[in-house]
């Protein structure tokens, strides 16, 4: 058994994505804010970042419990969670 | 979080920082580089003083030395330079010198004779610019910064008071605004659109976290004479006031622009929506009825209640 | 699409403005003012007739600016665990690893702020005694002019070194580097959405030293598409955070994740967000089903003996699973500088919740409530 990359599902993960893409697109028009009228995005809870201490103990949890991890950024270490 | 607000005179008008920030010593700090920067520019560009830029210029008027500037008034010329040619020839440095017949104070009417003899004085199309030396080819002609030099200079403040790591406030030069930031909540800043019809009322108020702000009116000088309004802002083809809007707002991303674009809306006149519109630019125009009409974006012009 | 608006741009007088020299600064700018949030922590967990365990796990964070060019950023978490994991399949009820154990996780992260970037460069350390972490990442985000868009890179490693206590003579590690690129684009003023893959790669122990049998393959890569959508509805005052992840890896396991949360403001002071996550994982090719050899029992699966597989697990987070969290969180932002929170979820993992396949036979449900309580201040 090799553990290369060979990602047979690669194609599908596009799919996926570009299908959400379009879902999130179709829903909004493509109309890009003026500085004046970022109000609303500059709220703690609009953008991206959240609550650092929430999302790392989240984090923790969920990689001991669940195969699946990360995504949103790199760093961090592993743990013997296994 | 430290609060401060800082009054000050300066360009011939009431003028305020407004900021807030972690350490009320660095508010201060910052205000003052600010405003040293707003004096710095107004000196620089006045043209009462006669060691200004814009009097050597000037001064050189009809002698067929040309003036080498430097980068900064460079940069602003070809600003001017820009603006003349994207207005079609109507926001013009040169028009400055309409002042000698039309007097706001005196409140008379100049003469078609009179308009007409100073006519061939004006236009950025007769002077020579190439970008590093300007030259008046007649003797008489002037020009003056006075079109964008408050909404410069309250760009610079701003500029210099986010240099210095601060980031919720705004620089107000005689109701010419630029925003550094939104309060420290994240809450925008409101600002009144005066009533230009009721000196010290507010007509409607604009909420902005960023960008500038600048109005242009018919009633910042002006006379009325045989049931007429005249106003300082000058046809540069013609001699003669424009009459259409009452007043023009504009938000954009700097106070330069905002000034820019208000300006020039009044004097397209008629055609000022389409002029915005093209220009991509939010903005509100008051008709003398006091009619309001919003042109872009209608979200940062709510309407007082 | 409906794109009925024209897109937004400046008019040519408003980037003709914009060009000169000073007029607009166009700098990423370093927090201006700090922060300190601390938060207690508690985690427990049961299967039917049988509680796990419970953690319980204070931390704290600390942001702090250093100039309008400079930030530092770091944070701390002690968790005390206690109880018995089995961590194994559900039916072997005897928990090989005694739990009483203590992680120490720190790390801390500075940040360079300059005209329309950052760059971060973050280290981070954790420590059990039988299994330590050190992490090392850089990331970089680049801004365009009109800062509606953000490319975020970054590049990150890891190194583990792993033990176990119940074999002194264990001293296994493993490598992994990891790669990210993504972009966040605000699409209108009220929609900012952001879109990463990051692609990692390791090589090393990968098997549990607690389980038996249980070898793994020593490498081991994944791949991560993440999607993010957030969303503010002015006339609610509410934002909706919704989330879908991708991952797969070479030991053949694919694993979707979708999240959404619902930030409503109550008050100008307290806004209540209720969240809800679902989450579904395939098995990995050699997960093996709690099916035992009947001469030898468990926890031998049949032929181990006579037919040994190249790799083996019995670890219920290489099975085939769905799991889904309901949680509800309480945030009071009491003045501009004090902010206190309240946050209560419950996880349930269960097989047949498998979403587009069936899912690992023979294991039992499992149940977890996670509380966190915060307390933050700004300075």
């Amino acid at each position: 058994m090799n553990a290369t990359y060979s990602f047979s599902t690669k194609a599908r993960m596009r799919v996926a994505a570009s299908a959400l893409a379009a879902l999130v697109l179709a829903g909004c028009a493509y109309n890009p804010p003026k500085p004046w009228e970022k109000g609303n995005l500059s709220k703690p809870e609009m953008t991206m970042a959240g609550d650092p201490l929430d999302q790392r103990f989240v984090e923790h949890i969920y990689s001991s419990k669940e195969n699946a991890s990360g995504g949103a950024g790199v760093g961090g270490g592993g743990c013997g969670c296994n | 979080m430290a609060s401060a607000g800082f009054d000050f005179q300066a360009m011939s008008s009431s003028c305020q920082i407004r900021l807030e920030g972690r350490d009320e010593t660095d508010l201060s700090a910052a205000a003052e580089r600010a405003i040293k920067e707003i004096r710095r520019i107004e000196r620089k560009y006045s043209r009462y003083r006669s060691d200004s830029i814009v009097s050597t210029i000037n001064q050189a008027a009809g002698s067929r030395t040309s003036v080498r500037v430097d980068k900064e008034t460079a940069g602003l010329l070809g600003f001017a330079s820009q603006l003349h040619q994207m207005s079609d020839g109507l926001f013009d440095v040169t028009s400055g010198i309409f002042r000698n017949i039309w007097n706001f104070k005196a409140g008379k009417v100049p003469s078609q004779e009179q308009i007409d003899a100073v006519l061939p004085l004006i236009g950025w199309s007769k002077v020579n610019w190439d970008g590093e030396r300007i030259s008046l080819p007649l003797s008489g002609m002037e020009i003056d910064f006075g079109g964008f030099g408050k909404e410069y200079a309250a760009d610079r403040a701003a500029t210099i008071i986010q240099e210095a790591g601060i980031q919720h406030g705004f620089v107000n030069l005689g109701g010419d605004l630029r925003v550094i930031g939104p309060r420290s909540t994240g809450q925008g800043w409101r600002f009144g659109i005066q009533h230009p019809r009721d000196d010290g009322q507010v007509l409607v108020s604009v909420e902005l976290a960023a960008g500038g702000l600048a109005t242009s009116g018919d009633y910042e000088r002006y006379f009325e004479a045989d049931g007429r309004r005249y106003c300082h802002i000058l046809d540069v083809r013609t001699g003669w006031p424009v009459n259409c809007w009452a007043s023009v707002s504009v938000v954009a991303p700097a106070c330069l622009a905002a000034g820019a674009l208000s300006t020039i809306a009044m004097l397209k006149q008629k055609v000022a929506r389409d002029f915005l519109e093209d220009q991509a630019a939010s903005a509100l125009l008051i008709s003398p009825d006091l009619a309001l009409q919003y042109v872009g974006s209608e979200k940062p012009f709510p309407l007082m209640l | 699409m409906a794109a009925t608006k024209k897109p937004t741009k400046y008019g040519s007088i408003a980037a003709a403005a914009l060009a000169l020299p000073g007029v607009v600064l166009h700098a990423e700018n370093a927090p201006e003012s700090g922060e300190v949030a601390l938060k207690y922590l508690h985690y427990n967990d049961s299967q039917p007739g049988l509680d796990r365990i419970t953690v319980s796990s204070p931390s704290i964070y600390l942001l702090l600016p250093i100039s309008p060019r400079w930030s530092l950023e770091g944070t701390a978490v002690s968790d005390a665990v206690s109880g018995a994991t089995p961590r194994y399949h559900t039916a072997i009820s005897g928990a090989s690893r005694h739990m009483s154990d203590e992680r120490h996780a720190v790390d801390v992260k500075v940040t360079r702020y300059q005209e329309r970037a950052s760059f971060s460069l973050g280290v981070s350390r954790s420590d059990e005694h039988d299994y330590t972490s050190n992490a090392l990442s850089f990331a970089v985000t680049i801004a365009s002019d009109d800062n509606n868009r953000t490319w975020n890179l970054g590049v990150g490693t890891s190194s583990d070194s792993i033990g176990s206590t119940n074999d002194a003579n264990l001293h296994e590690s493993r490598k992994t580097t990891e790669v990210m690129v993504g972009v966040t684009q605000a699409v209108t003023a009220n929609d900012l959405v952001q879109g990463n893959v990051t692609v990692s790669n390791g090589s090393g122990y990968y098997s549990d030293p607690y389980k038996e049998p249980d070898v793994r393959p020593n490498k081991r890569g994944h791949v991560i598409g993440l999607l993010r959508w957030n969303h503010h509805f002015s006339e609610l005052g509410a934002s909706l955070r919704t989330s879908y992840r991708y991952y797969h890896d070479t030991f053949g396991i694919s694993a979707h994740t979708i999240s959404t949360e619902w930030v409503q403001p109550i008050t100008p002071r307290l806004s209540v967000t209720p969240s809800l996550r679902l989450y579904s994982q395939s098995a990995a090719t050699f997960y093996f089903d709690p099916i035992y050899d009947k001469n030898v029992g468990a926890p031998y699966p049949p032929n181990y003996f006579s037919n040994p597989p190249t790799y083996i697990s019995p670890d219920q987070r290489l099975s085939a699973f769905g799991a889904v969290t309901g949680g509800i969180k309480f945030v009071l932002q009491a003045d501009a500088n004090w902010r206190a929170d309240l946050k209560v979820e419950h996880y349930v993992q269960q097989s047949n919740w498998r979403i587009g396949g069936s899912g690992s036979v023979g294991l039992d449900n499992f149940y977890a409530n996670f509380i966190q309580l915060g307390l933050s201040r700004r300075f």
